[in-house]
């Protein structure tokens, strides 16, 4: 069956058998090498692991990209304590769709690094935190272990190497907020899922008070690949300091949106003429958001100039995030869209923080104003003034996700905000 | 909308998709039943969206739902960490989570009835009121907003016949507007009940309401 | 020495103990961080973000009572960046909060108006319509305004953490998160939820019995102690119009801490009751007649330097350990005699759980422990009625002190030789005694009590006494002093010194000693009560 996504630029090494449904088998996972790298991690011990992952560079993918073989490095090596490991799969950032493909099409590769990412952390226990809405992926992956703990590649005496490792699949409820780690974490410990501060560090309290290393979905998906290969073969992609390969999540107003696995440090605009098949409609470019909702939109000139890579699309003032490019079209609406963005995230906030719970909501009525037409030339300030005072001031960075978008598009696009307040007029159709 | 049609492997959305079967669809049966019994300590999802109150004098979990209940109680190192999972539980029993539900479900695990509600009201998925037969919601976050969400959100309503947020008086529909359901790639993504439609053009919508209404009494 | 840390707080240096916050730290040189959700009773989610402080080389601002003080560090609570922030957080709340300062109780008060007159911007920049949530009765003697709540979380973690009963909880996320209890359950069955009032910043929850009541700058405040069980919480009378308005708790982390139960918070209605009585009054053969207090007294010491027969009398454990203590002397310079106290008593204690320390004792009223101390003998029944068969019976003197004999008809002690009550309000019984003289309440007098540990708490007068009115101390120290040809004891202290100097087990007391915090007695006497 043929997976609609497919670029001959692309390196399939996670995605390689995304569209093939044999693929969730277990026994077909085992003949194309499937639980290889477990066994080779278990020979190699707890700390030749966290030193092959650290080696490869690999960071992590929910969007933080902080080095994971570091993460794993800062869970105590002698446990007194149970340790956990949680799998991030609550994939809510508006524009990534990654690890819903690759829980569905994959499912072992997930588990098996699961498996070796709780061997290296000391971990007994791993919580695979679903989002609610994926019912189709927890189907599959619930049956995926189930079918690993039949067949003793999870569970006790995991292929009688005497390590015991659960896996438990747990649900959630509907709230984007629960991807923040520590929210995760109070969510699954069954309360609201507000955000916590830190310190304590996860490593130090995490889940139920113990020891815990949360990892996204695509991270733990990579870690079987570089233990059978190796930290230093995964480095011959990507660039120096944003090694490895990436799902990139496109979509919006290209002609072939979807996931593209392709190296770090892949340029932006051939992203988007190349592998997905240039502009819809033949128009022309004018925003890309480059990492999910959260970071700042970037013009065409400075797509233009972006690769698509941690350091890369810092330079030209933005962040990667979790790599989903969202393409928006001479066409498009900026201040709707913005609007949109902004009211998704005064839904999400938690309302802890009093810059979150009041900025958020407050934004989004200024903004609606601004389209309904009735806004002023203060309101922008007004705007930029409460971007700044979200910024850096709370528990978590959603006020500063909420934020960047208001202030990247108030930068580049200030006449489509003038547009409205001093005419009426709206530039953009969608 | 993409103008390069392609088949999507998994989903009925585009066009003339909507005579095969799920089998068909899929391709293999690894997808389709979750394990009921609960299965290892793995799968603790829930069907939401049954209908209303069943039996609201009876025990909230009774026979297979009291063994699933009990399996979950075995995921977790204490009952609080249950709490998600069970309301989920609840909420497939009894369609949708009212306060009574939540003092049973308080009592069941021994928090307190306030805290029960936070913790509800906090997540979205907990329905607080009964909802239609068919809880449809349709992604307008920015990625299918680009893709013309909102003329599907006004298709659904037109075709519906009912107001956004609230219920279609047949107690058929009830069509609510939903964050990123991560299929961005495929815009516009619509979720009803527990199956996600992808690539919802407009044109779509009346055909989807049809078949929903020949599914009828299945239930999903 | 190692465990202790220097560092500079506006340009200040201070040295904490490890560990220490930056906003205890800032407290120890003078500087009041702002803060909402902090609060030292609870746990700190550090969520207001008001607190927010200049850390020299952090990356951002870090909340001042969650962040650990380091050595070295340099830090700035009134930087410009910290008042930057403080002014952005303060703006952020006023955009839903409403103007209802004309019409809230917590206004002259309200730690949102404070920080706003001091640091917040001069105008809001927000236009759009204000978030609302309309008024909720929570039960008890709680009322709920959600449009004010600043959503500091402070009540819910009170509920949780400290009363240990989860009745309040957050509902909804985000803005349109708002407090609430489960459906109709409300605090009904809690007894400790007027403390949710104290801590709530802002009017978002108000007393039932206090609201409109009186303006918080009308109000005077005294430090006193609680009449209402022996557990003895350090509370303040606010008064207005010589009158009780509210009592609030005090702080006193060896007694109540920052607590105080809803018995004692709202049983302060007899203190305003009025129908006092204001003048010494002498039964003679020709009837009652009101007289000054020279000529009262003077007639009675000389018809107690006549009359025949031993004292029994009948003192009340609502009396100061003065007034207490100078019953007793009176009664030894008549001879000795017994006198006996009815104690009002619950059911059972009632704990708070998370401060297991103080409870809702079973004795109701704050002094039977100093009555105890001091020799007295508890009579009576758990409703505080009865025992006076022996003195009612009684032919020669009988004393009574405090008690209102509200159990007794006008023939209580009808064959005593001479009846003198010393009291607040008339009765039946009352009025048939020969000499009835006024006296004070607690909140028109200094004094001490002794709560159910042992701890000799002082408390100071609120309330002007009505017409000629005065402490009993004071009237019965000047008869001792008549009968004994010694000083009349003229200030409280004064006759706490007598009773230290009579008394081993409260030996090496004195005002000063016991301050505002209390001081415990050296005693060997066990307790009447439980």
């Amino acid at each position: 069956m043929a997976y609609p996504y497919v670029s001959d630029r692309e390196v399939r090494v996670l995605s390689k058998y995304f569209g093939d449904p044999t693929q969730r088998r277990l026994d077909t996972y085992v003949e194309r090498g499937g639980y290889q790298a477990l066994k080779k991690a278990f020979e190699m011990g707890q700390d030749a692991v966290i030193d092959e992952v650290k080696t490869s560079g690999l960071r992590g993918r929910g969007g933080a990209g902080f080095p994971a073989g570091v993460k794993w490095s800062f869970m105590p090596k002698q446990p007194t304590k149970p340790h956990y490991l949680l799998c991030n799969a609550d994939e809510s950032e508006p524009g990534t769709f990654k690890d819903r493909e690759l829980m569905r099409w994959d499912p072992h590769q997930l588990i098996e690094g699961i498996l070796i990412a709780s061997y290296a952390i000391r971990a007994k226990h791993a919580y695979i935190y679903c989002r609610g809405e994926f019912f189709e992926a927890t189907q599959v992956l619930a049956k995926a272990v189930e079918d690993a703990y039949a067949k003793g590649y999870a569970g006790a005496d995991i292929m009688g190497s005497g390590n015991d490792i659960d896996i438990t699949v747990h649900v959630g409820a509907g709230a984007y907020i629960c991807g923040e780690e520590t929210g995760l974490m109070n969510s699954l410990e069954g309360r609201r899922g507000q955000p916590r501060v830190k310190p304590p560090f996860p490593a130090a309290v995490g889940a139920f008070g113990m020891p815990s290393t949360v990892n996204n979905v695509e991270t733990l998906s990579a870690v079987p690949h570089i233990i059978t290969h190796g930290g230093q073969w995964y480095r011959q992609w990507g660039t120096e300091k944003s090694p490895g390969t990436k799902l990139f999540c496109v979509s919006g107003h290209v002609n072939k949106p979807g996931n593209y696995e392709l190296p770090l440090g892949f340029p932006l605009m051939e992203l988007i003429d190349d592998v997905c098949g240039g502009m819809r409609g033949g128009k022309a470019l004018k925003a890309v958001i480059p990492g999910g909702s959260s970071v700042p939109l970037l013009n065409a000139e400075e797509c233009g100039r972006c690769s698509l890579d941690y350091e890369g699309v810092q330079a030209v003032g933005s962040m990667l995030g979790c790599a989903s490019v969202i393409v928006m079209d001479e066409d498009t609406d900026i201040v709707k869209q913005v609007r949109r963005m902004v009211q998704f995230y005064a839904h999400e906030s938690c309302g802890q923080c009093t810059p979150c719970r009041e900025g958020t909501a407050w934004m989004t009525k200024v903004l609606l104003r601004i389209e309904e037409g009735r806004g002023t030339e203060d309101d922008l300030d007004t705007l930029l003034e409460m971007s700044r005072q979200m910024t850096g001031t709370t528990i978590c960075v959603l006020s500063d996700s909420a934020a960047a978008p208001v202030v990247s598009s108030i930068q580049k696009f200030k006449d489509e905000y003038l547009a409205l307040i001093r005419r009426g007029e709206r530039v953009g159709v969608a | 909308m993409s103008e390069v049609p392609f088949k999507n492997p998994g989903w009925a959305g585009n066009t003339g998709e909507f005579d095969l079967d799920e089998d068909q669809v899929r391709g293999d049966d690894f997808v389709g039943t979750r394990p009921r019994e609960g299965g290892h300590p793995s799968g603790a999802a829930t069907y939401p969206y049954m209908l209303p109150e069943k039996h609201p004098d009876a025990p909230l979990f009774e026979g297979e739902h009291k063994e699933r209940f009990e399996k979950i109680l075995t995921r977790y190192p204490n009952k609080q960490a249950a709490l998600l999972p069970t309301l989920g539980l609840a909420q497939e029993v009894r369609g949708h989570v009212s306060p009574e539900t939540m003092d049973r479900v308080a009592e069941l695990l021994e928090l307190s009835p306030a805290y029960v509600r936070g913790v509800t009201t906090f997540y979205t998925m907990y329905n607080k009121r009964p909802v239609g037969r068919y809880l449809v919601q349709v992604c307008t976050n920015i990625s299918c907003n680009l893709c013309g969400a909102d003329d599907v959100m006004e298709a659904f309503l037109r075709y519906t016949d009912t107001e956004i947020g609230e219920t279609s008086e047949d107690g058929e529909f009830t069509v609510v507007e939903a964050e990123c359901l991560a299929a961005c790639g495929f815009p516009t993504c619509v979720q009803i009940n527990s199956r996600y439609y992808e690539n919802v053009t407009p044109a779509d919508v009346p055909k989807i309401i049809e078949r929903l209404k020949a599914e009828g009494a299945g239930g999903d | 020495m190692a465990d202790t840390i220097t560092l500079t707080i506006d340009g200040q240096e201070v040295s904490v103990p490890k560990g220490t916050t930056l906003l205890k730290a800032a407290e120890k040189v003078g500087k009041d961080v702002p803060h909402y959700c902090y609060h030292d009773g609870l746990s700190s989610p550090a969520m207001c973000r008001l607190c927010l402080v200049e850390v020299q080389g952090a990356p951002k601002p870090m909340p001042a009572c969650v962040t650990q003080a380091m050595d070295g560090q340099v830090v700035g609570t009134e930087s410009e960046l910290a008042l930057d922030m403080r002014r952005g957080v303060l703006e952020f709340y006023l955009v839903n909060h409403p103007l209802d300062c004309p019409i809230c109780d917590m206004a002259g008060e309200c730690h949102l108006q404070d920080y706003v007159h001091e640091e917040g911007r001069d105008h809001g920049r927000s236009r759009e319509p204000k978030r609302v949530f309309g008024r909720d009765d929570f039960g008890g003697d709680v009322l709920f305004y959600g449009d004010r709540c600043v959503m500091c979380t402070r009540c819910v973690r009170f509920m949780n953490e400290v009363e240990q009963d989860q009745r309040l909880c957050v509902v909804e996320r985000g803005n349109r998160s708002v407090i609430d209890t489960f459906f109709e359950r409300g605090l009904e069955g809690t007894h400790w939820h007027g403390n949710i009032v104290d801590l709530c910043p802002v009017g978002a929850l108000v007393s039932k019995d206090f609201l409109y009541k009186a303006r918080a700058w009308d109000l005077d405040h005294t430090p006193s102690v609680c009449p209402s069980c022996s557990q003895g919480c350090n509370i303040e009378l606010h008064t207005r119009d010589n009158l009780v308005q509210r009592l609030k708790p005090r702080e006193n982390l060896e007694v109540n801490a920052f607590w105080m139960c809803d018995h004692g918070r709202l049983n302060y209605e007899w203190i305003n009751r009025g129908e006092r009585m204001e003048a010494p009054l002498v039964r003679d053969q020709g009837g009652v007649k009101a007289m000054g207090w020279k000529e009262a007294l003077t007639l009675l010491v000389a018809r107690l330097g006549d009359v025949e027969g031993t004292v029994k009398a009948v003192a009340s454990p609502f009396a100061s350990n003065e007034d207490l203590a100078a019953l007793e002397a009176l009664v030894e310079s008549l001879g000795g005699g017994d006198i006996v106290y009815r104690m009002p008593r619950a059911e059972d204690e009632i704990v708070l759980k998370g401060f297991p320390t103080l409870a809702r004792r079973r004795d109701l009223a704050s002094n039977g422990r100093g009555a105890d101390l001091l020799g007295l003998r508890r009579v009576g029944a758990d409703d505080g009625t009865g025992g006076l068969e022996d003195v009612s019976a009684h032919a020669g003197v009988v004393i009574v002190l405090g008690d209102g004999l509200a159990d007794q008809g006008a023939d209580f002690a009808s064959g005593a030789a001479l009846r003198v009550h010393l009291g607040t309000h008339s009765g039946p019984a009352v009025a048939a005694a020969d000499f009835v003289l006024p006296i004070t309440t607690f909140a028109e007098q200094e004094g001490t009590f002794t709560n159910h540990e042992g701890r000799v708490q002082r408390f100071w007068p609120a309330l002007k006494a009505p017409g000629l009115a005065r402490p009993a101390w004071l009237v019965l120290g000047a008869l001792v002093a008549e009968g004994t040809g010694t000083e009349t004891p003229r200030r409280a202290d004064e006759a706490f010194a007598r009773l230290v100097a009579a008394h081993d087990a409260f030996s090496g007391l004195s005002y000063d000693d016991i301050g505002t915090r209390g001081a415990v007695v050296n005693d060997t006497v066990p307790l009447s009560g439980d």
